[in-house]
């Protein structure tokens, strides 16, 4: 939902998702590119700065966004450092901690690029920059299907939720394990219901087997796209020559 | 325009939706299903849609037997559009444009055709410049009306809407009832159910009262003074216009004659009277 919100709110959301698409990728090629830590670091800071900088998403949404993919690779990279040691059990190892940095940046410069794309692409937009790269259109409608079903079954836990609060239902541990496994159950009824109301009012507008919707016209796309180019041109030349010369 | 011939429905669990219903709707008019819960005026106005078949009895648009083939029903949808109760059950797409150009794509439009009939649907529904909102940060008024914008850009010749006004507050009704007397001043068939009768007193040109699964009776709005026992045995008390009207003709406050259709018209009645002292005793 803080994804959603960041992509509706910041000021890229006009810009067209192939842009945006064209930088991000440019991001994660010049992080495989580049060598050095502080190419790397450079890397990864100028993808940030595009995204807080740039598209003004707030630093606070950025943090809470990236507090778990980095949680998971600050794991990673820890327990790269211990090794087992010669007698049995483990040992400390700081001579791998320049490689380990190295891998270290290198996934935080792709996941700053991949940040940089979600955080300013609305989900329909990702879609449509998907369905032009010719992804099938069954995974495209599940996806759509999916995205929207999410708030609206979002809604209904949280009324459902809220009910059970109103009377009593969550007062103890005990009770609020039974309201949540009682309101779980209600809610794969109301998965059927609704995907069968779906499937109805889908009919009811001569479906024809698949969603077809208008796609988004992006008017200044040519401009964008031909910024993102030159941007994303400028990141490559750096891991380029960092590759090269570093 | 469209006929129900004894249509009967039975549902899956043996239940019955509609039992040996006849109706009539007239094109170019404003319908209003009046009937309690149950009544089977959803499972009617499915069948009109066409997304429920007869297990009996038969309907006929124009004259001709429905053709629920393929092509018969994209044809019917096309020409009879349905707008659902519950407007989360009706829009699956992110984007209002994308949810409203879902019905014109489904009708093998071009593009432009397409973007022209979005823009002039979310025009008529009051929701221009709404087109790239994110369905799900909508009020529930605002979906319910990107929901007919849905059906409007299908260019229908029938709308019809299952308790349009069910959820909103007396603001959204107003622009509600509004937008409906655009649509039916277009030429635009309006066939709506409700339980508000009074909306259905002010607003229809033909009200049709339904009774497990059947329709009772069927009347010009006007003449439906005449069938208040029918209106009971829906479910419906007589409107409040029309009940108040009755008493103040009855104690010669008003003259008789047609019976006012809302209570604004009933007090411009009133105020048109000549103001007079009130005599003799209040006796309490």
């Amino acid at each position: 939902m803080r994804i959603d919100a960041a992509a509706y709110a910041c000021r890229w959301q006009g810009v067209a998702p192939s842009a945006k698409g064209l930088f991000a990728l440019a991001g994660i090629a010049a992080a495989w590119l580049a060598r050095s830590p502080a190419a790397l670091g450079m890397l990864a800071l100028l993808s940030m700065l595009a995204t807080l900088a740039g598209a003004r998403v707030p630093l606070r949404t950025y943090l809470a966004v990236a507090m778990a993919p980095l949680g998971f690779l600050s794991l990673s990279c820890l327990t790269m450092l211990v090794t087992p040691a010669a007698g049995g059990g483990w040992q400390w190892t700081p001579a791998l901690f320049p490689a380990v940095a190295g891998i270290a940046l290198r996934s935080l410069a792709v996941l700053a690029a991949v940040l940089g794309l979600v955080l300013t692409t609305p989900m329909p937009d990702l879609l449509l920059l998907l369905r032009r790269l010719r992804v099938p259109e069954l995974l495209l409608d599940m996806m759509a299907l999916c995205y929207r079903m999410l708030f609206v079954l979002r809604q209904a836990w949280d009324e459902g939720s809220t009910a059970q609060a109103a009377r009593l239902g969550h007062g103890g541990w005990r009770q609020s394990w039974r309201s949540t496994g009682l309101l779980a159950g209600q809610m794969a009824v109301q998965v059927w219901q609704r995907a069968s109301a779906l499937q109805m009012a889908a009919d009811a507008r001569a479906w024809q087997g698949s969603l077809r919707f208008l796609p988004a016209s992006f008017p200044d796309a040519r401009r964008q796209v031909a910024l993102a180019l030159l941007a994303g041109a400028v990141l490559l030349a750096m891991a380029v020559c960092d590759h090269v010369w570093g | 325009m469209i006929e129900l011939d004894a249509v009967s429905h039975t549902f899956a669990d043996g239940s019955a939706g509609l039992s040996g219903c006849s109706l009539a709707l007239a094109g170019g008019r404003r319908h209003a299903l009046l009937g309690a819960n149950g009544a089977g005026k959803t499972t009617l106005l499915q069948h009109l849609n066409g997304l429920l078949r007869p297990s009996a009895g038969h309907l006929r648009w124009r004259g001709n037997s429905y053709d629920y083939g393929r092509a018969g029903l994209t044809d019917l949808r096309r020409r009879v559009g349905l707008v659902f109760q519950n407007p989360d059950r009706q829009l699956f797409s992110a984007l209002v444009e994308e949810d409203v150009s879902f019905g014109p794509l489904n009708l093998g439009l071009d593009d432009a055709t397409v973007r022209a009939r979005v823009a002039s649907a979310l025009d008529a529904v009051g929701l221009g410049g709404f087109g790239r909102r994110p369905v799900h940060q909508l009020s529930f008024g605002q979906k319910k009306r990107v929901c007919i914008a849905g059906v409007l850009a299908m260019e229908p010749e029938v709308l019809l809407l299952d308790e349009p006004m069910a959820g909103l507050d007396a603001p959204m009704q107003a622009e509600l009832e509004a937008l409906l007397d655009r649509l039916a001043a277009r030429g635009v068939t309006i066939v709506l159910s409700t339980h508000d009768i009074d909306f259905a007193w002010r607003w229809a040109d033909d009200i049709h009262m339904m009774a497990a699964g059947r329709c009772i009776a069927s009347t010009p709005a006007h003449q439906l003074p005449s069938q208040l026992d029918a209106l009971r045995a829906a479910g419906q008390r007589p409107p409040l216009a029309l009940a108040l009207h009755a008493e103040l003709v009855a104690r010669e406050v008003l003259p008789a004659g047609a019976a006012p259709r809302s209570m604004d018209a009933l007090l411009a009645a009133l105020r048109a009277l000549p103001a007079t002292e009130l005599s003799g005793e209040i006796q309490l």
